[in-house]
């Protein structure tokens, strides 16, 4: 079903009664269209509280006037309706919000964002679809994003009811919501993970990793992860209980380990067995990888009697000369016979070669292995494991075969066990690992010490130093990068690191001193990556260089309007990211005592990008 | 002459147009058409109630007595009365000269929040502190995200000064799972001491009480759990609207999808 038109769709509703309704539609750009064009369908200016709306407004734009001139202004006013999401600035999402709550506006075109955090309810909340847009194509919603959208629904004190309506769009399904508006809520899932800051912070106050591994182990993470703890340690009791009883039954006085090493050998016993050549086609095969090499000559065929000089060899194919003179290409399986001289490969040579192959031939012959040779080495040491089980249970035992019999039997038991040892083992170190992993990354930087188990000078300050990646933000620091910069650029690198990936803040263009700036700093993140790569750390994000370009302009001094449009980027999303930019500046100037410069440098220009609409 | 004009090209357009059936225009369908039982019955009760006096849910009753001997976890859908939990909560504590912390995720919601607060309680006794903003930051009530009120924690865990705050407020508390910054919720949880009353609000979720039970274990405080109104506030009715504006009933009174929906939906398939 194609999507109604907005003003079709809303005159719909009205003539049931379901309005104000929050019709959620996938893009930010659709809300924008959407409420533009109901605008147009639905001029009444008979509409008495188009002039409440102007009103309304106008008393707003004195508390807020970077609100003053939106570009939706007269769709608010004439039409009664509005479009509401991310990239709006907070400013207008929030007159958005308290005109609906006066009951002045009829709809609201919204993104699911809308649903998450923010109140403002409607009579009605329309689907125009059952699945989310994502950044590469659309995804089912999930029982509890739709949830929180129907939660809209239904203004109290002002609602007897509240309605969901499913109404036509291109990612409709009926049937999906019903099912997700019956479905029980979601269970809360622990994200519980380490982060530098959390580790130094821990440390500093606890003073081991000990303490700061007791404290990660009473994350709601770790209780689920010790129920299932105690089912397999349940489970490697269970199968310790029955050795030992099985043992015991039987009348053989010997430790369970008997039976775990017996599971041990035979793995071992397994694995060589595997390793070891199977046929003799396959230690031929073998052999012939070994020997066939570009100087020697080869006979072709079982009979071994035409001869080659083998000039080149590749994946198991082989190129040379025949004694005419011809060339030769053919599967390496061909060769029937090759020959132990190795003789350069220059024309006088290789006719010499041929002559001394044609005399001598037999006698030069490489002997060809036989499978018993070829496995020897296998075979010594399956022989050293089966003595090894041979003599595993300890001869002072009287009845020594029948219990090796009794351990035999026992083998499934012992595989259990070691099983159920192994998951717990992963288990245990599952919500640790990642704080290990962190500590010998900071420790090979110098913030703190792995041995002592102390954080040093230098990671005290960086535990208080509250940002996305802490460590590289902390290498530049002590690097000097941020000393011979000029302010503004400061801004630019603090906004590169902090905006969103993949988010397009448009192509301002940067200068040399930012970029070769930039590029120091995205050295140093290199290094950074690299030791934690080294340590089993996903690499982090790369740096957004258009955000540098946009923060550099208004850490510049650029009118709000301007750095909008000369960036395309929406308003919300510049917002967001200037606003996080200047978070980030400030916590740089909080480091007063250990680098005075930067922090001065910080303050002042978090100062310039902390101004007007972004407080 | 201008309305002779307008006059002239009325009259040649409505000739010109007299054959075509005139398409519902969007001002004139206000009224639907014949509305069936079905509809009737859907639409039934629409509107406004009568202005009633507010007065307390017992659920929102309940978890104010709770408060007095133990933590307590809230959970219930988005507009039931959550916050008036909290703000009450805060009304006794600050009346008899105690303090409290309040937390929110977000931003936006912190600020509204202040000037909630401020509104509720006068400028003097609320103070904010984000990652931008700190004002009247000794004041009995602090409103702020998350992330700072974690970082108190561990500044007082590190030998600074102790959260002074008798009660700790984690609004949204759902968002432990969200997955970036849930783990922050967490390590508040964790690392709050005991002698802090905590009050959870959270949306409805499916675990309520092994999480309330992982809150006993980690702190050693007893944590009930109040589970908001079993129904919405307002009550849900579903509907599917139709491209040719016609409204149907999505979920029978049984819970169950209407048979003519699936009936329609069927038939679309086919074709």
């Amino acid at each position: 079903m194609p999507e109604m038109p907005p003003g079709i769709l809303l005159t719909a509703l009205d003539s049931y009664k379901l309005l104000p309704a929050i019709v959620f539609l996938p893009t930010r750009r659709r809300c924008d269209q959407a409420a533009s064009e109901a605008a147009l369908a639905r001029r009444d200016p008979s509409d008495t509280r188009r002039e409440a709306r102007r009103d309304f407004m106008r008393a707003f734009v004195e508390e807020h006037p970077e609100v003053r001139g939106h570009r939706h202004w007269d769709t608010i006013i004439r039409g009664g309706v509005a479009s509401h999401h991310a990239g709006h600035i907070p400013a207008w999402k929030l007159v958005i919000e308290k005109l609906m709550s006066a009951g002045l506006l009829d709809a609201i075109f919204a993104t699911a964002t809308v649903a998450a955090g923010v109140d403002f309810p409607a009579r009605t909340v329309v689907l125009t679809g059952a699945d989310a847009r994502t950044g590469s194509g659309w995804r089912q919603l999930t029982a509890s994003e739709l949830q929180q959208m129907t939660g809209r629904a239904g203004r109290r004190g002002r609602d007897n009811v509240g309605f969901v309506v499913a109404a036509p769009g291109l990612h409709q399904d009926p049937l999906r919501i019903a099912q997700m508006l019956k479905a029980p809520p979601d269970p809360l899932v622990s994200q519980f993970r380490a982060t530098y800051t959390t580790l130094l912070n821990l440390l500093d106050a606890y003073g081991s990793f000990k303490s700061v591994r007791e404290i990660a182990e009473r994350s709601f993470a770790y209780r689920d992860f010790a129920h299932r703890m105690v089912q397999l340690e349940r489970s490697r009791d269970e199968s310790e209980q029955k050795m030992r009883d099985t043992l015991k039954h039987a009348g053989c006085d010997m430790p369970i380990s008997v039976v775990l090493g017996l599971e041990r050998l035979l793995g071992i016993r397994a694995r060589l067995q595997e390793a070891k050549p199977q046929t003799r086609a396959e230690v031929f095969h073998r052999w012939l990888n070994e020997v066939v090499r570009p100087g020697r000559i080869v006979g072709i065929g079982r009979s071994g009697r035409r001869l080659v000089m083998v000039t080149e060899k590749r994946d198991g194919s082989v190129r040379g000369f025949r004694e005419d003179g011809s060339s030769a290409s053919f599967p390496q399986e061909r060769i029937g016979r090759v020959y132990s001289p190795l003789y350069r490969l220059r024309d006088d040579d290789i006719e010499k070669a041929f002559e001394e192959i044609r005399e001598r031939g037999p006698e030069l012959t490489l002997a060809e292995p036989r499978l018993r040779d070829a496995d020897a080495e296998e075979t010594d040491a399956l022989k050293i494991v089966d003595d090894s089980i041979e003599n595993l249970i300890p001869s002072n035992i009287a009845a020594k075969q029948q219990c090796m019999e009794v351990v035999w039997g026992l083998h499934t038991t012992a595989e259990d066990y070691e099983r159920a040892s192994r998951r717990l083992e992963a288990l245990r170190e599952e919500v640790w690992l990642p704080f290990e992993q962190r500590a010998k990354v900071l420790a090979e930087f110098g913030y703190l010490d792995y041995d002592a188990q102390k954080v040093t000078d230098r990671g005290r300050w960086l535990a208080d130093l509250h940002i996305d990646r802490p460590l590289l933000v902390g290498e530049a620091l002590e690097n000097g990068l941020f000393n011979s910069l000029e302010p503004k650029q400061l801004a630019g690198i603090m906004a590169a690191l902090t905006a969103d990936e993949d988010r397009d803040y448009g192509e301002l263009e940067l200068d040399d001193d930012l970029v070769t700036s930039l590029a120091r700093f995205e050295d140093i993140g290199f290094k950074v990556s690299a030791e934690e790569w080294k340590h089993g750390i996903e690499p982090a994000p790369e740096l957004n260089f258009s955000a540098a370009g946009a923060a550099v302009r208004w850490a510049n001094g650029a009118f709000w309007s301007e750095v909008v449009g000369e960036t395309r980027a929406e308003e919300g999303d510049l917002f967001r990211m200037f606003s996080r930019t200047g978070e980030a500046l400030l916590q740089i100037a909080g480091l007063r005592r250990s680098h005075p410069q930067a922090a001065q440098m910080a303050a002042t220009v978090a100062e310039m990008v902390l101004r007007e609409p972004i407080r | 002459m201008p309305r002779n004009n307008g006059k002239n090209w009325d009259k040649h357009r409505s000739r010109r147009r007299k054959p075509v059936r005139k398409p519902e225009t969007v001002e004139t369908s206000r009224q639907p058409a014949v509305q069936s039982r079905e509809i009737k019955r859907l639409l039934e009760g629409i509107g406004s109630p009568p202005a009633r006096p507010f007065k307390p849910d017992p659920f929102q009753l309940e978890a104010l007595a709770a408060l007095e001997y133990e933590d307590v976890l809230v959970t219930a859908p988005t507009g039931s009365g959550k916050t008036w939990i909290a703000r009450e909560e805060i009304r006794r504590l600050l009346e008899s000269g105690r303090r409290a912390w309040y937390t929110s995720p977000l931003k936006a919601l912190t600020n509204s929040k202040y000037q909630e607060f401020i509104d509720e309680f006068g400028a003097a006794r609320v103070g904010i502190l984000t990652g931008d903003r700190k004002e009247n930051s000794e004041a009995p009530l602090i409103v702020g995200t998350t992330e700072i009120y974690r970082n108190q924690l561990f500044d007082s865990l590190r030998g600074g000064s102790e959260v002074n705050a008798d009660l700790v407020v984690l609004d949204e508390a759902h968002y432990l799972a969200d997955e970036d910054r849930g783990h922050v919720w967490e390590e508040a949880i964790i690392l709050t001491p005991p002698r802090i009353r905590l009050l959870l609000l959270s949306a409805t979720i499916g675990n309520a009480h092994e999480f309330a039970l992982w809150l006993e274990e980690v702190r050693g405080v007893r944590c009930g759990v109040i589970t908001g109104p079993g129904k919405r506030p307002v009550p849900l009715r579903s509907a599917l609207l139709l491209p040719d504006r016609r409204l149907l009933p999505l979920l029978n009174d049984e819970g169950r999808v209407n048979p003519e929906v699936a009936a329609l939906i069927a038939a679309d398939e086919r074709k």
